[in-house]
């Protein structure tokens, strides 16, 4: 039995988790905002559409991988949107990172029309799409869920249900909370090393055999040593998804200090012309607060 | 002859702003989302209308006091909006806090259309907008901001010019900024006051007078020493102003840590119940966290 699967959205993620798809045998019907985005995929076989609700039409699943939440609700609210074309029983699932409040109102919003929705964004960056190997987190319906694991596995490897419609967003934003102020704990932990004669290098090496171990103390640490901010994962994406968190947080009332300051870190970044670079440059900021250049 | 005014958006600001104009003489043409709110305006000689469009029709200058961007864009450039009923030449007044951003998008968007724009956001609340003595930042042309002087004059006492079109959305951003953090300099210092057994109305004595002075020691400090939190300014709208300052450092590239704190103060406030009530409540929050569990 074949299904029949949708993809919007054909950027940086976009482009390799379809090709994934196709490479599985799924026939896809593909849309993307530039014309150019979709010849890659109309080349190994997808066939091109020319607005999401066309893309939906034929589809039992349809996926979107776009920007920002207006980008999600564009694509399914607006006109010529997913709405329009998804048949009652299809199933949409947003891999983008976005509001969770707002995933939730759309699954609602889907759920009048008898249209299943998942929430599944992703971490692992353009390698992991690219390989087959990005961490999803789930939201939704468990038969929901269990009907698409095939075709996430396809894009990949650790696959979590964590609740119920936006509780993927949710998880994915508990992520940036804990990066985001992992990175920072490292940063002022190096910047306090120095200051104080220490060597942050054997700092980061004692700090590692216990409870400060963190896979960031490990990665980010390093490139903090090293000043090599190669991206990793950018600070303009980092200050997004931040930023999302932030709204969130506001729109439901809760207080989130830390994160706060370390979204303003990322602001400083941006400001100063560094959005390119690796998260872990960050620690620019601490060490310019302490030398006042 | 004096300039024929429109003026959409009648609550607790724009109603006695309004009023103030009427009573200078101005004839206005009115809008409000709710009928009611147009009743008092219509009884002092206003007319009353069915849309910002219809209100800004045949207007020299038209006003807007409305709460959130999202309202202004609708009101200004929306179905119905002003953009659709003022003649070249008008020139459209925002009164409300805004983001920066949109406020120069919109007068962007005027601009086309040949409707000159100031934004003008106020200070001094409910009563500074009855007693006309609001504070006014006004961005926009200096030679449009002249011709508005007049009417702003009937609704304020310290009017200041402070640049091109948002300018004056980034002055009041300030005074939020500015006020706000010493809000929360005021909650911590009466929790901690509180904390260390003493009274806080000896307290807010002390400061008063000092070099810890400021309005806001005087007014909300007042509150939080005696645990009265009647609006006052209701604390959601600061809770909403706040969050456009921290909006535009994202788009500048900023930090601003101490806003960005006292934003997820007001995340708390918000949350636990407290959107209607006086903003000196933040000192609530604070000793909320160092709870004294017995």
């Amino acid at each position: 039995m074949s299904i029949n699967v949708g993809f919007i959205g054909l950027g940086i993620m976009g482009k390799p988790m379809a090709l994934n798809l196709i490479k599985s045998g799924y026939p896809l019907w593909v849309y993307g905002r530039r014309v150019e985005s979709m010849a890659p995929l109309t080349a190994a076989g997808a066939h091109a559409c020319a607005s999401p609700e066309e893309a939906a039409r034929t589809a039992d699943i349809t996926f979107f991988m776009v920007s920002d939440t207006q980008d999600v609700e564009q694509v399914i609210l607006g006109p010529k949107g997913v709405l329009s074309g998804a048949q009652p029983g299809a199933i949409v699932v947003d891999m983008s990172t976005i509001s969770p409040v707002a995933t939730r109102s759309l699954a609602a919003r889907l759920m009048e029309s008898g249209i299943e929705m998942l929430d599944a964004p992703v971490s692992g960056g353009e390698t992991g799409a690219v390989n087959g190997a990005l961490s999803l987190m789930v939201g939704g319906k468990p038969e929901v869920f269990i009907r698409v694991k095939p075709l996430f596995e396809q894009m990949g490897k650790k696959i979590v249900h964590v609740g119920a419609n936006g509780a993927g967003q949710a998880t994915k934003a508990c992520n940036q909370i804990v990066a985001s102020l992992t990175i920072e704990g490292v940063a002022e932990a190096f910047t306090f090393a120095r200051r104080n004669g220490v060597d942050p290098g054997r700092v980061r090496e004692a700090l590692l055999g216990g409870f400060a171990n963190s896979r960031i103390l490990e990665v980010h640490g390093q490139r903090m040593l090293d000043h090599d901010f190669r991206p990793g994962f950018k600070v303009r994406l980092h200050q997004k998804d931040l930023r999302i968190v932030m709204e969130t947080a506001h729109q439901m009332g809760i207080a989130l200090p830390g994160s706060a300051l370390v979204a303003q870190h990322l602001n400083a970044l941006i400001g100063s012309g560094e959005g390119e670079l690796d998260s872990s440059a960050l620690v620019q900021v601490i060490e310019r607060l302490n030398e006042g250049k | 002859m004096l300039p024929k005014v429109g003026f959409i958006g009648l609550g607790v600001m724009g109603k006695p702003m309004a009023m103030n104009l009427i009573k200078n003489g101005y004839s206005l043409r009115v809008y409000g989302r709710r009928k009611e709110a147009m009743a008092p305006l219509v009884e002092a000689g206003a007319v009353a209308c069915g849309s910002a469009e219809e209100a800004a029709r045949g207007c020299d200058v038209i006003f807007t006091m409305v709460t959130t961007t999202r309202d202004v864009q609708e009101v200004v450039l929306g179905e119905r909006g002003v953009i659709a009923g003022a003649r070249p030449g008008a020139i459209v007044v925002d009164m409300g806090t805004i983001s920066p951003a949109a406020t120069r998008a919109i007068a962007a968007r005027l601009a086309e259309a040949g409707i000159e724009a100031l934004d003008a956001p106020v200070s001094g609340g409910g009563i500074g907008a009855i007693s006309g003595t609001l504070s006014i930042m006004v961005g926009g042309k200096p030679e449009i901001f002249e011709r508005v002087n007049p009417l702003f004059s009937c609704m304020g006492k310290n009017i200041v010019h402070i640049g091109p079109n948002g300018a004056g959305q980034v002055a009041k951003a300030c005074n939020q900024m500015v006020m706000l953090i010493a809000l929360q300099g005021l909650a911590e210092a009466f929790a901690f006051a509180r904390k260390s057994g003493l009274d806080s109305a000896r307290v807010y004595e002390a400061l008063s007078g000092g070099a810890a002075q400021s309005r806001i020691l005087e007014v909300l400090g007042k509150r939080m020493v005696e645990r009265n939190y009647d609006p006052g300014i209701e604390a959601r709208l600061h809770y909403k102003d706040i969050q456009i300052v921290l909006d535009e450092a994202h788009t500048l590239g900023m930090a601003l840590p101490g806003t960005a704190l006292v934003t997820q103060m007001f995340n708390a406030l918000i949350g636990r119940g407290g959107g209607n009530q006086d903003s000196s409540q933040l000192v609530e929050v604070i000793e909320a966290m160092s709870k004294n569990l017995l």
